[in-house]
């Protein structure tokens, strides 16, 4: 294997001679510069390795919060208008349901049954940007989506229909109602923009949460994303690449959460920054 | 509105974000091929990864190779001898042949590379087998002659090998051939993205008939279900399968034509003599009496693989009836372990890689619930590939399921093992002066009766001395679309024979 | 209206959850349609774990019988399930399993609520300071994709049941902060509390005796929702190979050894699929019934 002065030498030119304490200053005096080391497995640095696995996972995300959104907040509302309805116990079983199926479960059956039954597999290890073959990529990335948007569609869907049942019992509501305002007025102009408010700050945590990587989806899909490139690196003990994607998801948290305050403020008139605390 | 605006310009940046583009690059002849596991590295010296083996002998040539059948043909030599009394061989080494970076192909490379392989500090994982070589020298461009120490007759079954390919001297002298790759073989490496694929382009200067496609690009798909999917789906041409539960799924599909090839390796529970109590031979034959290899092959594989002893090609292997305890015996077992004083038995930590091959855990359980009937409690140890690769390599283990590469010839599959000083000694972690003596006349002795004899000695020995337990020898399956022609499997796992592959959509 | 209700609730918070209260909940609680099949779920599912930790199983655990591999459900009556690769009793795998898998969630979570309780009361009781420093300590825990963290805490301290359940406790100890230093700030400033400490009772005492039993009610409902995560994570680290390793079963790994399977042996990915999702939906369902009948301004709403 290596000599003892191999050994050594190695060990100087990575800074392993130093002291713990010392390597990490060293570490973090770097990542501050945008340098958070190297990744022997690629030969790259470990910065262009995450930007390059970036866009696929924002992508995904972007895709999972549509879906989520499309099939959620329809259902959502329908729940709570028709409230203990047969369309209200639908969609509650229906949310309870996407709760409590895993996504990694709810891939796996994806996969076996559009390769079994259909013969198709959108997605062979080939990933395809969106600016090369738009339709392509959406194509790829269609079904990872629904398995990540499925389970988030249904806290979505809970989220407004309790925000809704409140809402349709507040005040201004009765007032709008008892103007004679028509009740899908009611409802569009009224109680729904009021409503969305808890579920934009779902919305945000959710996306918070997806761009840290949907790891499994990544994995079973085999799209390599940001989910993808942390589960080898932690597999393969690439320390600088687990630390520098570790710390570029936790900062991918704070911004989405610092986006989401700014929308807040934006659609509820109630709040504001100088009242913010 | 400027909420409104605010809002848009978040989504407008996120747009902008999404555009961000991945350079990919795909052509209608190129093969697209999947696997589920992908190479631990390129330095095809030092590599004892099969995934690693298998890529590289596509952009790396040897000296010489084996066909089909396994019998030596040319690959970089064009011809060879030995003199009267062994002691030199002499290659003559194909002309007109570039490596990748447009440099000549000469005597020069031959012996930087052997030189390279023969370097202690290199620590090339078959060095053992190339130990005779005293010197090398080149009359001219195109002539090199080893001098041997001994008559090395496996010799040449030795160099062909992905471990003994040549290597430019250029690359040698001035980079490390971990970063750099260029060969001479029908395809150059054009891209690798580890854990990805790796994108080979066809060696347009190749010396060879083809390639016939434009490239190959290697997806790794990792979970050999959705390979599966993805050959039915259409979306690959060519794959490459390690799990049977997997492949014979694709036995009746008509559009896809799977080959099932007998190969060299073999699966093996090493055992390492130098830790208790499995330095205690009793322990070691009880371990190997306890065991029912045929349910192994029939639970862990559904039946794919053909029990083994410790020599797989069909030229030297005895008939296991021959060997110690190769039919269950768990009375002589409970005996063997009583007799060792250890009839309470102990706790036994058996590592295996989790998916390479897939099998391994699923044979560890078998043997886990076998061993169970003599009191050894079998601990399983289950690690990522690289990480059980380099502790296999330390010898910092107890017991390990292994799938272990075979060679055509017993002396060049065994010499890294069962010799002293052997290059990997310490993973086989037993030694005794007999086996070390029949490695060496195997290696010397010319007479193929007389070789025949000394190989059956060893097999046997190693059986009743029980350092490994020898299971089974595997399949291992590629399949491709009906389109795809050209492709003959072989059993050492190379990947070399796709210069003959065509695509006729 | 709320805030009506918590001053009504707050007015009389000295022994909450006493015979009175307690009769009063159980039969509120038996009208609670998702409640009550959440406990039934819950019921089956500890009923299957306890069966299996006490290897009161059809087979025993684990044994493997060779000439009867893959047979599908009823082929041999007496696998009801089938038998895997190893001609294993699936059934007895599946109560091991989740024997395996509500032991993680339980102790995680009990882990998790005892750290994160002890933590977020501290913070809210002292206030200042100490409570700005390990909430933004908790809120970096926070920041993590719970997977994300457990597979970090596997990574360096190898896979296990052990480290899946210190893993799952880590990950689910900020939740838990956050919810008990709540009630607590708004607990601390209560006449009670004042009241309690003019006469001189110490703070642990104040703390112990009169804050906790009011957290009571959230924390009931936040440890039954956890459990279901738990449930979650704990499967999901284990289709991945980092959680419960082999043999052992656990469901997550029956899902993920078994996929390759899948086509000839469709049951092996089916009953632990089921069994993962039914487990889920029990926390869940047992704990948004809790929460209708413990938290009244949620009462009638969902």
């Amino acid at each position: 294997m290596l000599s003892a002065e191999q050994r050594a030498a190695l060990e100087a030119y990575y800074g392993l001679d130093k002291p713990p304490i010392q390597q990490y200053f060293v570490w973090l005096g770097d990542a501050l510069q945008g340098n958070f080391g190297f990744s022997i497995r690629h030969g790259s640095a470990v910065l262009p390795l995450i930007i390059e696995h970036f866009p696929i996972t924002l992508e995904l995300a972007f895709m999972a919060i549509v879906i989520a959104l499309g099939i959620g907040i329809p259902i959502g509302i329908l729940s709570a208008i028709r409230h203990n309805s047969l369309i209200d116990l639908f969609g509650r079983m229906f949310s309870m349901l996407g709760l409590a199926v895993p996504n990694f479960l709810l891939g796996t059956l994806i996969i076996y049954v559009l390769s079994v039954y259909f013969g198709i597999l959108p997605n062979s290890g080939n990933y395809t940007s969106f600016s090369e073959d738009p339709w392509l990529n959406i194509q790829q990335l269609i079904f990872p989506a629904i398995t990540m948007g499925f389970s988030f569609s249904a806290s979505v869907m809970r989220m407004t229909r309790s925000a809704m049942l409140e809402v349709m019992n507040e005040d201004y509501v009765r007032t709008a109602r008892s103007k004679g305002l028509r009740e899908s007025v009611v409802i569009r102009r009224h109680a729904l923009r009021n409503a969305l408010i808890p579920v934009v700050t779902l919305i945000g945590v959710e996306f918070g949460y997806l761009l840290g990587g949907a790891f499994i989806t990544e994995q079973i899909f085999s799209l390599p994303g940001i989910g993808r490139l942390a589960v080898n690196a932690i597999s393969q003990r690439e320390y600088a690449l687990v630390q520098g994607v570790t710390l570029f998801i936790a900062i991918n948290f704070v911004i989405v959460n610092l986006a989401v305050d700014l929308i807040y403020a934006a659609i509820d008139p109630r709040i504001s920054y100088a009242s913010h605390e | 509105m400027s909420r409104s605006l605010r809002t848009g310009l978040f989504l407008l940046v996120m747009l902008g974000l999404l555009s961000i583009a991945l350079p990919m690059s795909a052509q209608d002849n190129t093969l697209i091929m999947a696997r589920a596991v992908d190479a631990t590295g390129l330095d095809p010296h030092t590599q004892t990864a099969f995934v690693s083996l298998a890529a590289l002998s596509m952009i790396y040539e040897p000296l010489v190779t084996t066909d089909n059948d396994l019998n030596l043909i040319p690959a970089l030599a064009t011809g060879w001898s030995f003199s009267e009394d062994g002691l030199k061989l002499t290659m003559n080494l194909r002309q007109g042949v570039t490596f990748h970076d447009g440099s000549d192909f000469t005597a020069e490379d031959v012996i930087a590379s052997f030189t390279r392989l023969l370097n202690p500090d290199v620590a090339s994982a078959a060095a053992t087998n190339y130990a005779s070589i005293t010197s090398m020298e080149a009359p001219d461009d195109y002539t090199v002659v080893f001098n041997l120490s001994q008559p090395d007759v496996p010799l040449l079954a030795a160099m062909a090998s992905t471990n003994a390919v040549i290597l430019s001297s250029d690359v040698i002298a001035n980079e490390d051939p971990a970063l750099v790759t260029i060969g001479t073989g029908p395809f150059k490496l054009a891209e690798w993205t580890p854990e990805e694929k790796m994108v080979l382009a066809a060696n347009e200067d190749w010396w060879g008939d083809g390639p016939y496609v434009d490239g190959i690009e290697v997806r790794i798909i990792p979970d050999e279900a959705s390979i599966l999917a993805a050959l039915r789906a259409g979306t690959i041409d060519f794959a490459y399968l390690n799990d049977p539960l997997v492949a014979t799924l694709l036995v009746d599909d008509a559009n896809v034509t799977l080959h099932r090839t007998p190969v060299l390796s073999y699966n093996v529970l090493q055992l390492r003599a130098a830790v208790e109590p499995l330095d205690k031979l009793e322990v070691r034959q009880a371990i190997s009496c306890a065991i029912n290899r045929q349910e192994i092959v029939d639970s862990a594989a559904l039946g794919e693989g053909r029990v083994t002893g410790p020599l797989t090609m069909a030229s030297f292997a005895l008939p296991t009836d021959d060997l110690f305890c190769y039919e269950q015996d768990v009375a002589k077992a409970q005996e063997l372990m009583a007799a060792a004083g250890m009839e309470t038995g102990f706790t036994l930590p058996v590592m295996v890689a989790n998916a390479e091959p897939p099998t391994a855990t699923a044979i560890a359980q078998v043997i886990q619930a076998q061993l169970d009937a003599i009191n050894i409690t079998v601990e399983i140890e289950s690690l990522e590939l690289n990480t059980y690769v380099d502790r296999w390599l330390a010898g910092d283990f107890s017991a390990a399921v292994a799938l272990n590469g075979g060679r055509t010839d017993p002396y060049t599959m065994y010499a890294r093992y069962w010799q002293y000083d052997a290059r990997f000694q310490n993973v086989a972690g037993y030694i005794d002066d007999s086996l070390d003596s029949l490695m060496k006349q195997g290696q010397v002795e010319t007479d193929p009766a007389a070789r025949y004899e000394i190989f059956a000695q060893l097999q046997r020995e190693l059986a009743e001395k029980a350092p490994w337990v020898w299971l089974y020898a595997p399949y291992t399956y590629t399949a491709h679309q009906s389109y795809v022609s050209g492709w003959e499997p072989t059993a050492n796992d190379s990947l070399y024979f796709l210069y003959a592959a065509q695509i006729n959509r | 209206m709320p805030a009506m209700n918590k001053a009504v609730s707050l007015n009389q918070p000295m022994k909450p959850l006493e015979r009175g209260p307690l009769r009063e909940f159980l039969r509120n609680f038996r009208h609670n349609l998702s409640g009550m099949v959440g406990v039934i779920l819950v019921g089956l599912f500890v009923l299957i774990s306890v069966a299996g930790i006490l290897k009161i199983t059809p087979f025993p655990i684990l044994e493997q019988h060779p000439l009867d591999r893959l047979k599908a459900p009823g082929e041999i009556p007496a696998y009801i399930l089938g038998t895997d690769q190893f001609g294993r009793d699936v059934a007895s795998n599946l109560m091991k399993g989740g024997a395996n898998s509500l032991q993680v969630a339980t102790l995680s979570v009990l882990m998790a609520t005892l750290a994160g309780t002890f933590v977020g009361a501290i913070a809210g009781y002292l206030g200042g300071n100490p409570d700005t420093i390990l909430m933004r300590l908790m809120d970096i825990l926070f920041a993590f994709p719970s997977l994300l963290l457990a597979l970090l805490i596997v990574t360096i301290r190898g896979p296990g049941l052990e480290n899946t359940i210190l893993a799952i406790a880590i990950v689910y100890t900020p939740i838990f902060a956050r919810v008990a230093r709540g009630p607590v700030l708004s607990l601390k400033e209560t006449e009670f509390v004042t009241a309690a400490r003019c006469i001189g009772a110490p703070e642990t005492r104040i703390l112990l005796r009169h804050v906790l039993p009011n957290m009571l009610a959230p924390l009931i409902v936040q440890v039954s929702l956890a459990l279901s995560w738990a449930l979650i994570t704990e499967a999901g680290l284990s289709f991945l190979g980092l959680g419960t390793q082999p043999p052992e079963p656990s469901w997550g790994l029956m899902l993920s050894s078994n996929r390759g399977l899948a086509e000839i042996a469709p049951w092996l990915i089916m009953y632990p699929g089921l069994a993962i999702m039914l487990g889920v939906l029990g926390f869940n369902l047992l704990g948004d019934g809790l929460r209708d009948v413990l938290d009244p301004r949620m009462r009638g709403r969902r």
